[in-house]
């Protein structure tokens, strides 16, 4: 019997299904061994093959070398003409030839970034240059052919080809609650953000209890990154903490994630927040043993997990507004 | 029968070993192993295989574990390693410690503690690890050699390196206030010595000819030669601007070997 994905000296990525002609061990469009089982879990997540060290992906003229395995590098080698772009902080070398520019964002200074304002910069070939993330993972490579796009968790990108348009938007997906006495919720944390009063003031909603301030929460963060190839394709890198999942939903299949967990979806998949209340659940402990905060995603299209995420900061008071929210009481 | 006259060199070294060795003798590499070079040139620090032997001095240290290795010395008496008090992981209650006295030190600190270099002496097994994710880095300084070391990076040194450091302004990266760093310089005279680091995530070195540059992240660098050159330079950016921070790079000029990691863990330097 012929094995449908390798015939007549093509081969078709199960990964990426880009078609090359095989003679590679990795496919040059993602990176992803040749010749592996695809490993499913039996609860229906595959799980992403690594992508072996010092292995090729090309794109346009350029080539991509992934370099490492605890916490890989990818080594760009830019042909003249190519160029990709990168938020500053993953930059780990460079040849000194290589030019920088920065690249001009629409609302750019809404961003921030551990506090710093969000900024890409773009290098242009000829020329080697790195980048690397600062934890334990794997290098994520998406090829996005012509007209398609994927939505990442903002902090995941790490880089991407000059084609690929670069936009963000409101995850959707927030709650409220009265900041009170709970100060100690707010610290250092990227998912909420503290304080901010203005949108219940203007909406002349009094609600607010024993004095505190309105806290919002963003158990998503509060922008999301959408990558998108116009007319012609590109190459998106992604850094996953942990190992990375990836599963296709049906059109109105559902499954409940962690909401730091999303690495990447499908702009065809949407999102709500959902909360379970356990019976045993004991009201005045309030910081986390009364709910569960979940990220409803459904379907259709591709979910990408990490199994490795920040985590999820829930000051357990009751909820003031939500973006919309169901939920169920164990 | 082996040839005991025959030897292989170790690439990553150069040291040599009895050819029917699988690891170096004296680095730990695997012998038997292709080296792992990128097209751009760098070359992957060797990978030890768990439970590799090291040999220095009378002395032998065992590596332990893959994600975040330990370094287990096994110290003959007269031999002694030293190393920030931060790395300890476990001793025998025998191996004696002592304090260097490191002038300067009292100005560095580390998360708020002060800054000590110890002195571990054998008799005895005294083990270090450190606080994430990455790999040893086994360097055998011969005779008459001088490398600098990012500060807090390196995990032990046997006693025949001298050891002192020196202030560098502007390395550190803009995301962290950019207030400066030390750097660790380790020299050998007369004697070899062994030197491990612990690199975050993984490491690479390449060679740089004479006068040839790369541009490193500040967060990136791991050690160098002292021959290589280290200058930190503004990026000039073609258009717009980048806050008031800047970006800033550090040019590495050669002759010499220059390290880098690929995650970075900034430890913060009053």
């Amino acid at each position: 019997m012929t094995d449908p994905i390798t015939t007549a000296g093509s081969y078709t990525c199960r990964w990426c299904h880009s078609t090359s002609d095989g003679t590679n061990t990795t496919c040059p469009a993602c990176g992803a061994p040749v010749n592996v089982q695809l490993r499913t879990t039996d609860s229906g997540w595959t799980q992403l093959p690594a992508i072996p060290d010092m292995a090729r992906i090309q794109f346009g003229q350029s080539f991509c070398q992934v370099e490492g395995a605890l916490v890989p590098a990818a080594d760009m080698n830019l042909a003249a003409g190519d160029s990709v772009y990168f938020s500053h902080h993953v930059l780990l070398w460079q040849d000194p030839a290589v030019q920088l520019s920065t690249l001009p964002l629409k609302g750019g200074w809404n961003r921030k970034m551990a506090g710093m304002p969000l900024v890409m910069l773009q290098a242009s070939g000829p020329g080697h240059i790195a980048f690397s993330r600062d934890a334990p993972g794997e290098m994520v490579a998406v090829p996005l052919q012509a007209g398609t796009a994927i939505d990442v968790q903002e902090n995941h990108f790490v880089v991407a080809t000059g084609q690929v348009a670069y936009d963000w938007f409101e995850t959707g997906v927030w709650f409220t609650t009265s900041g009170g006495s709970q100060k100690s919720a707010g610290t250092g944390l990227k998912l909420l953000k503290v304080g901010l009063e203005l949108a219940m003031d203007s909406e002349g909603s009094g609600s607010d209890r024993g004095g505190g301030e309105t806290e919002w929460h963003y158990p998503l963060g509060q922008y999301i990154d959408r990558f998108s190839a116009g007319a012609a394709p590109g190459l998106l890198l992604l850094h996953a903490g942990g190992n990375t999942f990836i599963r296709t939903l049906a059109a109105g299949e559902t499954i409940l994630v962690k909401p730091p967990a999303l690495l990447f979806k499908d702009p065809t998949v949407a999102m709500q927040l959902h909360v379970e209340y356990p019976r045993a659940g004991m009201k005045f402990w309030r910081s986390w043993g009364n709910r569960y905060l979940w990220l409803r995603l459904w379907g259709p299209g591709r979910v990408a997990l990490q199994s490795s995420y920040e985590r999820l900061e829930d000051p357990g008071s009751d909820f003031q507004r939500t973006s919309g929210h169901t939920e169920y009481r164990w | 029968m082996t040839d005991v006259t025959q030897r292989i060199e170790c690439q990553w070294c150069h040291s040599q070993s009895r050819a029917d060795a699988r690891s170096c003798e004296t680095c730990g590499a695997p012998l038997d192993i292709k080296n792992l070079v990128s097209d751009s040139g760098w070359r992957e620090a060797p990978r030890l295989r768990d439970m590799t032997e090291i040999h220095f001095g009378d002395s032998v240290c065992q590596v332990e574990g893959e994600v975040v290795p330990v370094a287990d010395m096994n110290l003959a008496a007269g031999d002694a390693v030293f190393f920030e008090h931060h790395v300890l992981l476990w001793k025998d209650e025998s191996v004696g410690m002592s304090v260097m006295s490191t002038p300067g030190g009292a100005k560095r600190a580390l998360g708020g503690m002060p800054f000590i270099v110890s002195v571990a002496s054998g008799p005895g097994r005294v083990a270090f690890s450190r606080d994430a994710t990455g790999e040893l880095v086994v360097l055998p300084l011969h005779p008459s050699m001088e490398l600098d070391v990012r500060e807090h990076a390196f995990l032990a040194a046997s006693h025949t390196i001298s050891y002192s450091f020196v202030r560098m302004k502007g390395l550190t990266n803009i995301l962290h206030g950019g207030g400066g760093m030390y750097m660790d310089r380790f020299v050998t005279t007369g004697v070899p010595g062994l030197l491990l680091l612990h690199g975050y995530g993984n490491v690479f070195e390449r060679s740089l000819g004479p006068g040839e540059s790369i541009m490193v992240e500040p967060g990136g660098f791991l050690y160098k030669d002292s021959s290589v050159t280290m200058d930190v330079e503004q990026q000039k950016l073609r258009t717009g601007m980048f806050g008031r921070h800047g970006l800033y790079l550090a040019r590495m000029t050669g002759p010499g070997r220059v390290g880098i990691q690929s995650m970075y863990v900034h430890h913060h330097t009053d």
